[in-house]
């Protein structure tokens, strides 16, 4: 009963913040078509200019931004970009599938199976995220 | 917590979901709409044959089909979607995995989104990031703006994990709370818990930020707690900075405790009682790099990073990139790595040199890619692969690509593997990239 109420109250509360917000949302589509890596400043001088897709860390730090504001990801992704490599369950490396896309940064390129071994000593970690809950069933084929 | 029999169901919990979700989008995106022009529906297929040889000169030729699909409407205050992706496969040769079939419905959501303070509401098989969360789930996920530039996001289901060795829980539910000054910062708390028969076997919090004191720099990064083990499982920050349009330079610094990283996971491979993951190891990982256009057509990228254990011995790896491109449809790109580890079996050079070129609607692709390993793998101490591939686009909406690997690697002398994808992209609307 006393959660009840509690989860009552909060909601009220939470709609009552809602309504005062009174932001507009952040569009659905990406007003301009944008082709290959795109380079935000050239149009943007606020807060999107940190989503150039040219530098050199972004893959490091998208998985941020994605976790902070995946609404602005969203205006030229669709949830299908997303699972090419963040798979539930995948049989196709992403570098084996695209091939014709050398210049994408694709996880596992080349004989990543002698490679792993290495990597996976050296930073398990990076791992954990795609194959520690996902995406897992391979391993078991070698790691008993 | 180890299964010792793997539990399959008629239909898990994600699957009626997903039925669910697309039986109500249908009929709302059908049946509702009030407008052909705010209405999109559209989806990508990519069909795609592999052809390689097994480990025991059996010859597998799976035919695999992905397909995405969305359907939006928004007519109204908001918009209604239905976003639905999976893959499935049949082997046309000898069998190449376990089953001779299999698929997968990776994700399956109905969504609705305000036209007002970013309101998000997702249900079904939905891929939630949200601070800590990077969970993939059957359920329930709300996002909302606050009053004063707070935002919250909330989400609870089931998680959608794969459970090859221990239990992922059969509840999940967690949330973020964020400020953000739009120009300058964004600031979040979040956590999570995971459940089974009412236990917690996941409970994480975490701040996350992203800064942007001057236009220059960019910071990002995030702390994750695990309240289980009482313990930091990851200190990640990121700072860039960028003096001019041309240079770009990035540092980064890593912290990881293994015990508390890899507690809960459901595959043996990096478990805590493997043998491979040593519970007590501690890494630091700090590092660098610097992106430099030295002209439009030319980009050259150098990194650096250290990595430092308690038990292990550290490694140093470090490499230089350049890409080139013109405007005539021709771009080649290099690049050298140097993986410096603690013996002979952790030490290899990487290189890869790639080119590319279009011809209209043709293009043609060269891809080399060899590691030479300081200590022997499998007895081999240089692997590589060379991959040659053509695409031809029909029309916009329609491309055929095919490419022939040849791999020298551990477990092959000489390996031949090939793959033939068609792509076609269909529907009306126009509602972002598939």
């Amino acid at each position: 009963m006393k959660k009840t109420a509690y989860v009552m109250v909060m909601g009220i509360m939470l709609s009552f913040l809602y309504a005062c917000a009174n932001t507009n949302s952040i569009a659905r589509v990406h007003p301009e078509e944008v082709k290959g890596l795109p380079r935000c400043a050239e149009c943007h001088n606020d807060q999107w200019t940190a989503l150039s897709h040219q530098t050199q860390d972004f893959y490091l730090k998208h998985k941020i931004y994605a976790a902070q504001q995946r609404d602005a990801c969203n205006t030229c992704h669709k949830e299908s970009f997303c699972v090419r490599c963040h798979a539930h369950k995948e049989e196709i490396k992403p570098s084996d599938k695209y091939k014709d896309r050398p210049e994408l940064s694709l996880p596992h390129r080349g004989d990543y199976l002698s490679r792993h071994r290495v990597e996976g000593r050296i930073n398990p970690a990076s791992c954990l995220k795609c194959h520690g809950r996902q995406n897992n069933e391979r391993c078991k084929t070698c790691h008993k | 917590m180890k299964i010792k029999e793997r539990k399959t169901t008629p239909a898990p919990p994600g699957a009626r979901k997903a039925v669910a979700s697309i039986l109500l989008g249908c009929s709302l995106v059908i049946l509702g709409h009030q407008s052909a022009d705010a209405t999109a529906i559209n989806g990508s297929s990519e069909t795609i044959l592999r052809m390689r040889e097994g480990v025991f000169d059996d010859h597998l030729f799976p035919l695999y089909e992905y397909l995405n699909l969305a359907a939006s409407d928004s007519a109204g205050p908001g918009t209604i979607s239905l976003e639905i992706g999976g893959w499935g496969r049949v082997d046309l040769g000898d069998r190449s995995f376990e089953h001779r079939t299999e698929g997968d419905v990776q994700y399956g959501f109905l969504s609705y989104r305000a036209n007002r303070g970013n309101f998000t509401a997702n249900a079904g098989r939905q891929w939630v990031v949200e601070g800590v969360a990077t969970e993939r789930i059957d359920g329930l996920y709300l996002r909302t703006d606050l009053l004063g530039g707070f935002t919250a996001a909330a989400y609870v289901g089931n998680p959608a994990v794969i459970q090859t060795d221990f239990n992922g829980g059969d509840l999940i539910y967690g949330g973020r709370l964020a400020h953000t000054m739009p120009k300058y910062y964004s600031l979040g708390i979040s956590a999570l818990r995971t459940e089974t028969s009412g236990e917690g076997i996941r409970e994480e919090e975490g701040v996350d930020l992203w800064l942007h004191p001057v236009a220059m720099l960019d910071v990002t990064g995030r702390s994750t707690y695990n309240s289980l083990t009482r313990g930091w499982m990851e200190h990640a920050y990121t700072a860039s900075f960028t003096p001019t349009d041309a240079l770009h330079v990035s540092a980064s610094l890593q912290n990881v405790h293994y015990e508390d990283y890899f507690y809960q996971v459901t595959t043996n491979t990096l478990s805590l009682t493997n043998g491979f993951i040593a519970p007590g190891e501690e890494m630091w990982n700090v590092g660098g790099s610097v992106g430099f256009n030295a002209t439009k057509n030319i980009g050259l990228s150098a990194e650096y990073n250290h990595y430092e254990y308690d038990l292990a011995g550290g490694a140093d790896y470090y490499g230089v990139t350049g890409n080139f491109g013109t405007t005539t449809g021709f771009a080649a790109g290099a690049s050298f790595h140097r993986m410096d580890g603690s013996n002979d079996r952790l030490r290899y050079n990487q290189y890869r040199a790639w080119a590319t070129q279009k011809f209209g609607p043709a293009d043609l692709t060269l891809d080399f890619f060899d590691v030479d390993f300081d200590g022997s793998i499998s007895g081999r101490e240089n692997t590589f692969s060379l991959a040659a591939a053509a695409g031809y686009d029909f029309s916009r909406n329609l491309r055929v690509a095919a490419d022939v690997d040849y791999i020298r690697s551990a477990d092959f002398d000489n390996e031949l593997r090939g793959l033939i994808r068609l792509s076609y992209a269909f529907g009306v609307g126009k509602e972002g990239k598939q």
